[in-house]
C-alpha cells in the first residue's frame, strides 16, 4: 500500500531578522567600548600599586568584629521594616495597576504610570533624595527602600494577578460581590504564593541595598564602611565585608529555600 | 418569573448572540437549554443575571429590569440569581467552606470581607448548603484536593449560600464523567424540587436533557426553535435543533433513559 504522495515542504529561508540583530549588537559593544576607551591593561599593570591594600584586606582585624553588631543590626532593621512597609503598599498598588482588579481605565494607567516612575530612579538616588528630605539616618534609607520595593513588588505582582484565572472572578461577579470583595477573595489567593516570594526576593535586594543606602548616609553598616574607607582602615574594613557576607549569605539561602517551598 | 421582550445581543465583533428572543420562565420550573455551541444558549443564560449585556429588548427577573441595570442594581440582582459553571470556577488554592462563603458576599460588609472575617450566621448558611450537597466532611479540605465531581457539588454549595431564587447552570456537566454528570444533574433536580429555585441549564447531551428538563428549550443561530416538554422533544426535533441526524456523540452513556432508534 501506497501512502499518497505529499508534497514535502522547502527548507524555510534562515531567520535573517535574527542574524541582523546579533550583528547589531555586536558593533553596539564594540562602539561602546572604544567610546569609554575600554580597556583590561591596567587590571595587570596597575595591581602593584594597590598591593599593600590587598595585603591588608587579607589580614582583617577580628577584634573589630564586636563593633560591627549593632550597624548589622541597624541595617537589618532598615531592611525588614522597608520589606514590611512596602510589601503591603505594593499589594495595594498591584490591586490599582492591573487591568483584572481595576476596572476603571484612568486610574489603572495611572497606577501603572506611578509605578514606572517609581522603578525609574536607582536605590541610591531615592536614598540621596530622603537624606535631603528627612535629614541625615534610618529613616532616609527606609523611605528609600519602601518606594524603591513598591515600584518592584507591585510590577511583578500586578503581572501576576494579570495571569490569575479568570474563573473565580466571574464566580464572585456571578454572587453578586464588589471589586474590592472580589479582589479579595478571588484574587488575593491565586497570588499570595508570588506575593511571598516577590516579598522574599525583595527582603534579600533590601538587605544589601540598605548597606549601599549607608554610603549616603542613611545609617546601618553602610556608613560605617564608609567611615572606615575614609581612614583607610581597610584591615577593619576587610572584617565587616567578611561579616557582611556571611550574613547576606545566609539570608539568601534561607530566602531562598522558603521561595522554592512557596512556588510548590 | 423571567421575562425576555424581543432580547437582542450583539457581541462588539459583530456577531449576533440572541436574535430576537421571547420567552417566558415561570418561578420554580426547571428548564433545559440544548443546542450546538455557538447557537446562544450560553448567551441566553449569561443576560439573565447581565454577565453579557443585552443590546435591545426587555428582560425582567421577578420585578428588576436586567437591561440597562447600573453596577449596583446589577449586583443586587446577582445576589438573587446564581450561577455554577462548566469549570466549576473555585479558588482551588483555598478550602471549601472560604469557596461557599463567596456565595455570602452579597450580604456582607465588604470591611469584613477584606480582614477575612467570616459571621458566624453565614458560616451556618454555608455548612448548611454543604450539607445538602452532601459533602460537609469536606468543608476544611482544598477544594484542589477534590475531585471535579466533588468540586462541582461545592459549586453548587456556594449557589445555594446566596440563598437564589434562581439557579443558572451554564454547561455544568460538561467536564465531568457519565456517572458523575448524572449525580449532578440530579443534585440540580433535587434542590429545584425541594426548594422551588428556579433552575436553567444549558446542556450538550440530549439524553441528559430528556432524563431531568421538565422543559426543553431548542436553540439554533440565536434563535428558539424548540419549546416544550421533554416527551415532546423526540429525535426529529433534535434533528432540527442540530441541523443533522443524531449520531452517538450527542448521547452520553449510562443514562437512565429509553433512547429512541437513531440514537443507537
Amino acid at each position: 500500500m501506497t501512502a499518497p504522495v505529499a508534497v514535502r515542504p522547502p527548507k524555510p529561508r534562515p531567520a535573517l531578522g535574527m542574524w541582523s540583530l546579533l550583528a547589531a549588537s555586536v558593533v553596539i559593544t564594540i562602539v561602546a567600548g572604544s567610546a569609554i576607551d575600554f580597556d583590561l591593561l591596567p587590571l595587570f599593570s596597575d595591581t602593584t600599586r594597590g598591593w599593600f591594600i590587598v595585603s591588608q584586606f587579607f589580614a582583617p582585624d577580628w577584634s573589630y568584629l564586636g563593633r560591627t553588631v549593632a550597624p548589622l543590626l541597624d541595617t537589618l532593621a532598615i531592611a525588614v521594616v522597608a520589606t514590611a512597609f512596602g510589601c503591603v503598599l505594593a499589594l495595594g498598588a498591584a490591586m490599582l495597576a492591573s487591568r483584572i482588579t481595576t476596572r476603571n481605565g484612568a486610574i489603572y494607567r495611572t497606577s501603572k504610570a506611578v509605578l514606572s516612575v517609581l522603578r525609574s530612579l536607582p536605590d541610591v538616588v531615592w536614598g540621596m533624595l530622603f537624606v535631603a528630605f528627612v535629614g541625615v539616618g534610618a529613616l532616609a534609607g527606609m523611605l528609600a527602600l519602601v518606594a524603591f520595593n513598591v515600584g518592584i513588588i507591585a510590577k511583578l505582582t500586578a503581572e501576576t494577578i494579570d495571569a490569575v484565572d479568570p474563573g473565580p472572578l466571574e464566580a464572585a461577579d456571578a454572587a453578586g460581590a464588589n471589586s474590592v470583595q472580589r479582589a479579595r477573595v478571588a484574587v488575593v489567593p491565586q497570588i499570595l504564593p508570588n506575593f511571598a516570594s516577590y516579598s522574599l526576593y525583595v527582603f534579600e535586594l533590601n538587605v544589601r541595598a540598605s548597606v549601599v543606602l549607608g554610603f549616603v548616609g542613611a545609617g546601618g553598616i553602610g556608613t560605617q564602611i564608609a567611615v572606615e574607607l575614609a581612614r583607610f582602615n581597610y584591615d577593619n574594613l576587610s572584617a565587616i565585608i567578611v561579616v557582611l557576607f556571611v550574613v547576606v549569605f545566609a539570608i539568601d539561602q534561607i530566602s531562598g529555600v522558603l521561595r522554592r517551598r512557596l512556588a510548590s | 418569573m423571567i421575562r425576555f421582550t424581543d432580547v437582542v445581543v450583539r457581541y462588539p465583533n459583530g456577531t449576533v448572540g440572541l436574535d430576537g428572543i421571547d420567552l417566558t420562565i415561570r418561578d420554580g420550573e426547571f428548564v433545559v437549554v440544548v443546542g450546538l455551541s455557538g447557537a446562544g444558549k450560553s448567551t441566553l443564560v449569561r443576560t439573565i443575571n447581565g454577565l453579557v449585556p443585552v443590546t435591545s429588548g426587555e428582560l425582567a427577573v421577578g420585578e428588576s429590569r436586567v437591561d440597562g441595570a447600573g453596577k449596583r442594581a446589577l449586583r443586587d440582582l446577582r445576589a438573587r440569581v446564581g450561577m455554577i459553571f462548566q469549570s466549576f470556577n473555585l479558588v482551588t488554592r483555598t478550602t471549601v467552606l472560604k469557596n461557599v462563603l463567596v456565595g455570602r458576599l452579597h450580604s456582607t460588609p465588604t470591611l469584613l470581607t477584606l480582614l477575612g472575617v467570616a459571621r458566624k450566621a453565614d458560616v451556618e448558611i454555608a455548612f448548611q448548603a454543604l450539607e445538602r450537597v452532601g459533602i460537609v466532611e469536606k468543608a476544611y479540605t482544598r477544594a484542589s484536593q477534590l475531585s471535579g465531581g466533588q468540586q462541582q457539588r461545592v459549586a453548587i454549595a456556594r449557589v445555594l449560600a446566596q440563598q437564589p431564587e434562581v439557579i443558572l447552570a451554564d454547561e455544568p456537566v460538561a467536564s465531568l464523567d457519565p456517572p458523575t454528570a448524572n449525580l449532578v444533574m440530579r443534585d440540580l433536580q433535587r434542590i429545584n424540587r425541594e426548594l422551588g429555585i428556579t433552575t436553567i441549564v444549558n446542556l450538550h447531551f440530549l439524553d441528559l436533557a430528556r432524563a431531568y428538563g421538565q422543559r426543553i428549550i431548542g436553540m439554533r443561530g440565536g434563535r428558539i426553535v424548540f419549546d416544550g416538554p421533554p416527551e415532546e422533544a423526540d429525535d426529529a426535533v433534535f434533528a432540527q435543533i442540530y441541523g443533522r441526524s443524531l449520531t452517538a456523540d450527542d448521547i452520553l452513556p449510562d443514562t437512565p433513559v429509553e433512547l429512541g432508534p437513531t440514537a443507537t
